[in-house]
């Protein structure tokens, strides 16, 4: 065990809320959130409560990055195709 | 070979995939193009998931992913309120079923037992660092005074199913989803159980005096 994850799950620990949104509700609102980073918009502060989900939960938070830069790559004209990424896996 | 798809708008995604003959076989096939490729672009940053597995393997699990995700978002076309890219709301259902995939296949292969392995010397083992030089005396103390109220709340304070939630999770860092297939759950009912234990042990550690800043700068100091 490293010391930083176990300061990370410390942290987690202490920023537990009362009321947490499920999974999905994560599912739910995260391309809205992908959508108001995209566009600029400061999206923690808008949607505080997504934001504290993904920062407890690593499925959500995996799926969330995932999207967010498929969405960033796309907007910057530089998304592989799909013969690229065939050729990517070995 | 993929060939270039339309450009739509939202509203021409909805109409097209609603629509019939051949307006809408030839946005089903844009659409799972465009799924297949945020599948493959999942795998392709996980492909330590995969070890076991042949390239024509995994990229019929890619076709795999791409149909059910396929199937979801047509089910789901209703939900839709507009407040993102269609395609970026469409890919969502594309990651949820390529994470799935990627994580069972890395786990598949480890039983049920070793996952939620614990035993007394477990914590303490998981703490080891702990003992790391250069502590002052009270500091040391403190952080094991921590390691213990830690320990006391999994123990005595989490339900049983709390506890191999957290142990897995926590400790063994399994992923959401293979918890979930192990404990024929869903990811609301697990992240629920992790949400409570988090609570008992945020309130085991207040209820001994022991506040945010001064636990995190206790564990983040040099060591």
């Amino acid at each position: 065990m490293e010391r930083s994850r176990f300061e990370n799950w410390l942290r987690n620990i202490y920023e537990t809320q009362d009321e947490e949104i499920s999974c999905t509700e994560c599912f739910d609102l995260v391309s809205h959130f992908v959508e108001l980073e995209a566009a600029g918009e400061n999206a923690a502060a808008k949607m505080p409560q997504l934001k504290q989900h993904l920062e407890q939960c690593r499925a959500c938070h995996d799926e969330y990055e995932t999207l967010r830069d498929l969405r960033r790559l796309e907007d910057e004209g530089g998304a592989p195709s799909l013969d690229d990424l065939q050729d990517l896996i070995r | 070979m993929l060939l270039m798809s339309k450009a739509r708008t939202n509203e021409e995604w909805l109409d097209e995939l609603r629509a019939s003959g051949a307006v809408q076989e030839a946005a089903i096939v844009d659409l799972r193009n465009l799924l297949l490729r945020a599948v493959l672009f999942f795998f392709s940053r996980n492909l330590g998931d995969f070890g076991g597995l042949a390239r024509d393997e995994i990229l019929q699990k890619a076709e795999d992913g791409a149909q059910e995700a396929l199937v979801a978002v047509m089910n789901h076309l209703s939900d839709f309120r507009g407040d993102s890219k269609f395609t970026t709301w469409a890919y969502k259902f594309a990651v949820n079923h390529a994470l799935m995939a990627a994580r069972r296949e890395r786990w598949k292969d480890v039983s049920f037992d070793q996952l939620s392995y614990s035993d007394d010397d477990t914590l303490s083992e998981w703490m080891r660092w702990d003992k790391s030089a250069g502590l002052a005396p009270d500091q040391s103390a403190m952080q094991g005074e921590v390691g213990e109220i830690i320990r006391e709340v999994i123990e005595h304070d989490l339900t049983d199913k709390q506890r191999t939630v957290l142990i897995m999770m926590v400790f063994h860092e399994v992923p959401m989803d293979e918890v979930v297939r192990r404990l024929n759950a869903n990811r609301n009912a697990i992240y629920k159980m992790l949400h409570d234990a988090r609570r008992k042990l945020k309130s085991g550690l207040q209820a001994r005096g022991f506040e945010v800043g001064e636990t995190i700068a206790l564990f983040s100091a040099p060591g």
